[in-house]
Order: C-alpha cells, then structure tokens, then sequence
C-alpha cells in the first residue's frame, strides 16, 4: 500500500504545509479538484482540532500524518500525542447563527462527518491517540 | 492571503478581491481589514468579496464570514460572495452558507 507521512508541531502555522502535502498526495489518486478540496479540508480540520483544543498550540507537541491509498480509497492516520477527544459530542448540524445562548460553531467537526466515509478514534498506552479516516475517491 | 480594494466601488459599495487561502491563520486578517475599511468608509452599506481567486476556505474561514455577516447587519451592511470556485462553493454549500447570504459561482 502507498505510503505518504509528515510530521508536524502543534502549531497552525504548519496548516499549509499539512494541506499541500495532503493536495500532493491526492493529486496521484485523482484528478477531481472538488474531491481533493473536500478531502484536504477534512484532514486539515482534524489537524486544526488537534493543534488547537487537544494540544493548546504548544509546537513541542509532536504529531505524524500518515497517507495510505489502496485502488480508490484512501487511508488517513493522525498520530496525536494528546488523548483523544470525542466528536461524537457535537450535534449534528453547525450552529451557524448568534442566538442569545449560542455562538456559532461545530462547523469544523460537521465537515469532516460530511466529507469522510469513516472515522474511528483508538487511545494508545500511555495516553496518545490514533485517528484513522477512509475516504473512497472513485466518483 | 491578499484583500485588494478594487476600483470599481461607489460610496455605499465596496469590492474587494480575495486571493490565496482563507484558514484559521488567515480569516484574522479578513475581519481585521474588513473592519478598517468600514471604519475610514462609513457610507458603505454593501461589500462584494470576489472570490476568483480564492483558492481554498477552512470552516475557520466560513466561520469569519459568519462573523462577518452577524456584526455587520445591525449596521445594515449586507456581505456578498462573488465569482467563487467550485471548489469553495462546495464547502459553502455543504455547511449552509450559500441558504445565509448571496454567494455566485465564477
């Protein structure tokens, strides 16, 4: 199986780098812009909730992304040194509208559930976690 | 990413072209430029973002639009997006966006 993986510190300022090595890997698999757009913003907003809320943005913090495509299906592992959170808990659809008891928000989470096939979530000994997504690129 | 102020505005209607990658290091900017100008433009009543150029959108960058959209409509100020590619359409589309405000394909 074909395999692709960057290593990165939590940091946003790495959320380039993260989505043009995912474009490049992608672009081998398909040429269907849309598909890879969608794909690209679905690991970037892992990542960003990574860095952002289970790692608080410290770069020290090491993570490792790893691509692996299989005929038309890539597989997508983030290597998070953090436990791991559960998104599960968010609602189903985005708040995207001010009201007196909500901000908007959800927007990150509601995409990748969209835009991804399957999502697993495994805690690692010692603490760390494996998320493992599954996105089939065939139209 | 890079905000131009283009020519073709009047006193109550601004454009700006967006170029690059709207993501959570860049949406900041977006509402920190977009915020300046309302302040030096306060006739401005309506702002056209063209998206030509635009090349990528993050739920961050969605989310400042939003920001965006709700901040302003108290002042009357409406917020549009123009020429916008199919790839970030789609991400507007899929998180309700283009149901909320005025968004065209390029």
């Amino acid at each position: 199986m074909p395999k692709a993986s960057l290593q990165f510190g939590a940091s946003t300022e790495n959320l380039p780098i993260i989505r043009h090595f995912v474009q490049n890997h992608l672009r081998t698999l398909t040429q269907d812009t849309v598909r890879i757009n969608q794909v690209t913003v679905a690991i970037e907003e892992l990542c960003a909730n990574s860095i952002l809320h289970a790692n608080k943005e410290d770069p020290d913090k090491e993570l490792r992304l790893e691509l692996r495509s299989q005929g038309s299906v890539v597989h997508i592992y983030l290597y998070d040194p953090a436990p791991p959170y559960d998104l599960h808990q968010y609602p189903d659809e985005p708040k995207l509208l001010r009201t007196d008891t909500n901000r908007p928000g959800g927007l990150g989470i509601y995409l990748i559930r969209r835009l991804i096939d399957r999502i697993t979530i495994r805690r690692r000994k010692g603490g760390s976690s494996v998320y493992h997504m599954m996105k089939d690129l065939s139209p | 990413m890079q905000i131009d102020v283009l020519p073709n505005g009047d006193n109550g209607h601004m454009h700006l072209a967006l170029r690059g990658e709207l993501d959570a290091l860049t949406a900041p900017k977006l509402y920190e430029k977009l915020t300046q100008l309302l302040q030096a433009n306060p006739a401005v009543k309506q702002i056209t973002l063209h998206c030509r150029e635009l090349s990528y959108l993050s739920s961050a960058g969605a989310g400042i639009l939003l920001m965006c959209m709700d901040n302003f409509a108290p002042k009357g100020i409406t917020l549009a997006l123009a020429e916008v590619q199919p790839e970030v359409y789609n991400i507007l589309d899929l998180l309700g966006l283009t149901k909320l405000m005025s968004v065209s394909h390029a």
